[in-house]
């Protein structure tokens, strides 16, 4: 009895090597892709990889040399072939749960983005925390291929820019294809991409030369907001525009902007905290939408003759930055408006949430409501602190 | 030939029949002489096994007297046959414990133990007189459970030095101890203790009973008694606690537990054993409430890492590469770069490299071991990394798992932990965290299912009880301690009662 029970035993024992481990992947079998570049050629769909070379990142035994990350390209009918024919010139499968960023160029981004993107939603691989871009002005495969100083994997180094400079500069949004997605389906709302353009010379930052010179030939830089119609690329948000968008859907955390002194000059403000609501409703089926604004600044540098230790210097500056405030918030509005003829600061969504009913009689063709419709710009700023000065020094000589 | 003869009245006969029954022995002292009796000289001899017994007490307590003192002071009238024993008993022989002894079983069994037999002739009776002594160990510092403060005597091989040793921690009349013989050939002294009134009588029984069901020719050291009598044969988690400190017994005694003391080895036997019992060590009892819950939360901790981290690294590294932050990955994966082997062999190759070095040494020459410990860590630590057989991080791995293990106080359940260890590893290479999570599983099952003399194993975390929470992870202040354990300590559960000075004048 207890043979046969362990004989029986054994035999289960011996069927867990039979399974093999279907799924089982060492490290160094891995190429580790971190940023994926979509571009549209000839019809067919050519794939960017950035993948990264770990002995070069991370290595201390002494680099050989190479380059931190390589690149490899396929062309394919749709990009999950693409990725697979990859294999014809990498020794390892993309592996590709790691993507940091993925960059459409600029020409298939207004062609229409929708098709590539349900790959990286259906597959199980990738992680949804990577964010998506827009090469301006170029096709993906060159924003990725310049190499970059102090974060050694470009890739990361987009990731890590956008970050901060969505923390401390504003005019860039940080969107994940979740977010994407989630603009894209609403009817109310439409996406907006952060763009990525290469300044200098593209071709020179391909060598390792780039990140060996203190002024790299090649750099990668975020700029402005790209504006999409669904899944279409319509056009470019400048700075201000951008910086506008960002301070309406309340995605302002921290950032630095100018006011200008009665008497020339300017005074730098820290933005410390910013909030932003949309608000839409329906009156004689007439859209009235509202952007309100609170913010709170410090005064960060002082280029003009102005006593700040005056509370009514201080509100006279909160007057003033409401008003350059609101000019930028107006400015983006407009370029929705007039310009784009799209909304993609979401008022359809706050019109919806507020009047469901109404919003069914709007929804077909918003845009053209939206277009008309009148905006209300209400900023409220408050200046909290001045520094570690009062008044500039300038002004105490003259005392 | 028949072990249940009786004494003759011929001395040499009793000689004789004795030497045959220890089947002639070398080391067996037959000394000769006589005594007077009323005048009449008399032969008598004393017995006794040379090395069990204190010769120089022989010489002065029973020789000197037998020799220069057998005749009677005053003037007697005891003339009858009996009173030459009862006079050298009584007003001859100096000793302590004398008992009549008159079957040759008996004798023999008490020459053994370290007894002087006296057998005079013409009677068929003698004496056997305890005078045991031999060379042994003195009472040292325990050397597997160490503590920084705290008591430093630890037990002996001498039984009834490690009795004495109990005894002078609990002094009361409530502390019993019973003892029995336990296999045929060896007749190993087994002795139960427990404090009538706390100890839980069913568990009493069921110990005395499982004792008494032994059937074996030796025991020679706890570890037969604790096979023997331990619930559950086939699990690789110990059900008996074995503690060479003597406050630790007492400790287990005052809250309803029995000691098993064994005859031949420093380490005693404490039953019933509880999983959480294996993560509390008597120093966290010494030292203050709050840096002895720390300890213990470390303690769990390390239980965690030393069952599971080689298992998750090989897991995480081989299946769930997304779950690891970017950067890290690259660094481990940078690396693994020209690593020869899969991760589950490299971390199994590491593990039995470990286990090997360790038990080389533990069992090697104090000579060699510098030799050992130096080739040991050489390989292990710099040449398999630089030879870009082993990664760097599987080393970290193996060396944080190592030490962990060791943090666990009682060494059995680091036994324990180290062979579940194997097992995570091997279910992780082949199903990744869902084997290890199916082997979590199947491990809280078992555990739950293991019972010691009657107690769950995992109370008083699997049946929960929530006023025996006071001393699991947490170890209440002595204040709050009011209670024994509720798992054998019920018959008289309270401690203490109000503490009246609480340090305010």
């Amino acid at each position: 009895m207890t043979r046969k029970r362990l004989s029986l035993l054994a035999a289960l024992a011996l069927l867990l090597p039979l399974t093999g481990c279907w799924d089982r992947r060492e490290l160094n079998e891995l190429a580790i892709s971190v940023a994926m570049g979509i571009d549209k050629s000839d019809n067919l769909y050519e794939v960017t990889v950035q993948v990264v070379q770990p002995g070069e990142v991370t290595d201390k035994r002494g680099t050989s040399g190479q380059v931190p990350v390589t690149i490899y390209q396929a062309k394919g009918v749709t990009i999950f072939e693409a990725i697979r024919k990859m294999t014809t010139v990498s020794p390892r499968k993309i592996y590709a749960a790691h993507l940091r960023a993925v960059v459409f160029g600029e020409p298939l981004a207004r062609e229409g983005i929708g098709d590539a993107l349900d790959l990286l939603s259906r597959d199980y691989e990738p992680r949804t925390d990577f964010y998506l871009l827009v090469a301006k002005g170029t096709t993906a495969a060159r924003a990725l291929g310049v190499l970059t100083p102090l974060e050694k994997i470009p890739a990361n180094k987009i990731f890590e820019s956008i970050q901060t400079a969505e923390k401390a500069w504003a005019p860039v949004r940080a969107v994940t294809l979740d977010e994407f997605i989630g603009d894209y389906e609403n009817e109310g709302n439409n996406p907006v991409l952060s763009g990525i353009s290469v300044i200098g010379d593209g071709q020179a930052g391909e060598t390792k030369e780039n990140v060996e010179s203190v002024r790299p030939a090649a750099q990668l830089q975020n700029s402005g907001l790209a504006v999409f119609r669904k899944d279409r690329l319509i056009g470019w948000l400048d700075e201000r525009e951008s910086k506008g968008y960002n301070y309406a859907v309340n995605n302002v955390r921290d950032t630095v902007g100018h006011v200008p002194c009665p008497g020339g000059g300017h005074v730098a403000v820290e933005v410390t905290r910013s909030k932003a609501s949309i608000r839409g409703s329906v009156k004689g089926g007439r859209p009235r939408l509202a952007v309100e604004l609170n913010v709170e600044q410090n005064v960060g540098e002082v280029q003009c003759r102005m006593d700040l230790t005056q509370t009514k210097t201080v509100q006279d500056l909160e007057r003033r930055s409401e008003q350059t405030l609101e000019e930028i918030v107006r400015g983006t509005i407009e370029a929705a408006q007039r310009k784009y003829k799209t909304d993609f600061l979401g008022f359809g969504e706050a019109v919806h949430r507020r009047d469901p009913g109404a919003w069914k009689s709007l929804r077909s063709d918003w845009d053209k409501h939206f277009e008309t419709a009148v905006v209300d710009v209400k900023v409220n700023v408050k200046i909290k602190r001045t520094g570690t000065l009062g008044n500039s020094f300038k002004e105490k000589g003259r005392e | 030939m028949d072990t249940h003869l009786c004494f003759q009245s011929s001395l040499q006969a009793n000689i004789d029949n004795l030497r045959s029954h220890l089947n002639g022995s070398d080391d067996l002292v037959v000394r000769e002489f006589r005594i007077g009796d009323k005048g009449i000289p008399r032969k008598i001899a004393i017995l006794y096994f040379d090395g069990l017994t204190e010769e120089k007490s022989i010489h002065q307590f029973v020789m000197e007297p037998l020799m220069h003192h057998a005749e009677p002071q005053g003037g007697g009238n005891e003339s009858d046959e009996a009173s030459l024993l009862d006079r050298l008993k009584n007003s001859v022989l100096t000793v302590g414990q004398i008992h009549k002894v008159d079957s040759l079983a008996t004798a023999s069994e008490s020459l053994m133990g370290g007894s002087v037999v006296v057998i005079p002739d013409g009677y068929a009776e003698g004496f056997h007189i305890s005078l045991a002594g031999w060379e042994q160990r003195a009472v040292t510092e325990p050397t597997s459970q160490t503590v920084i403060r705290g008591p430093k005597e630890a037990f002996t091989e001498n039984i009834r030095v490690n009795t004495a040793l109990i005894r002078r921690i609990i002094k009361d009349p409530r502390l019993v101890l019973k003892s029995r013989k336990i296999g045929q050939v060896t007749k190993t002294n087994v002795s139960v203790m427990y404090i009538v009134g706390i100890v839980e009588e069913k568990a009493l029984d069921e110990v005395n009973r499982r004792l008494g069901s032994i059937d074996t020719d030796a025991i020679l050291e706890s570890g037969y008694i604790e096979e023997f009598i331990q619930d559950e044969t086939y699990t690789i988690f110990p059900t008996l606690q074995n503690t060479e400190r003597p406050d630790v017994v007492a400790a287990s005694l005052l809250e309803g537990r029995i000691a098993i003391l064994i005859d031949g080895t420093p380490h005693v036997l404490l039953a019933p054993a509880l999983f959480v019992q294996y993560f509390q060590a008597a120093e966290d009892y010494y030292h203050r409430a709050d840096i002895s819950t720390l300890i213990r939360v470390l303690r769990y901790f390390a239980l965690f890492i030393a069952t599971l981290v080689p298992a998750l690294y090989v897991a995480i590294t081989t299946y769930h590469q997304e779950m690891l932050p970017t950067q890290l990955l690259i660094s481990l994966s940078a690396q693994r770069e020209g690593v020869p082997f899969p991760a589950f062999v490299e971390a199994l190759i590491m593990e039995a490299t470990y286990e090997i070095l360790r038990e080389a040494g533990v069992r090697m020459p104090r000579a060699v071991g510098q030799a050992v410990s130096i080739v040991g860590t050489l390989v292990i630590g710099q040449a398999a990394v630089d030879a870009g057989i082993i990664s760097a991080s599987m080393i970290i791995v193996v060396s944080i798992t190592a030490i962990s293990s060791y943090v666990i106080p009682e060494f059995d359940m680091s036994i324990a932990v180290r062979i579940t260890r194997f097992i995570f590893m091997g279910l992780a290479a082949a199903f990744g965290l869902y084997g290890i999570f199916i082997g979590l599983i199947a491990l809280i099952l078992h555990l739950s299912s293991l019972r010691s003399f009657g107690v769950p194993y995992m109370a008083p975390v699997g049946p929960f009880s929530l006023k025996d929470q006071k001393d699991v992870i947490l170890r209440a202040n002595r204040r709050n301690m009011k209670t024994r354990p509720t798992m054998f300590g019920k018959r008289d559960p309270v401690r203490q009662r109000r503490t009246r000075n609480r340090g305010r004048p």
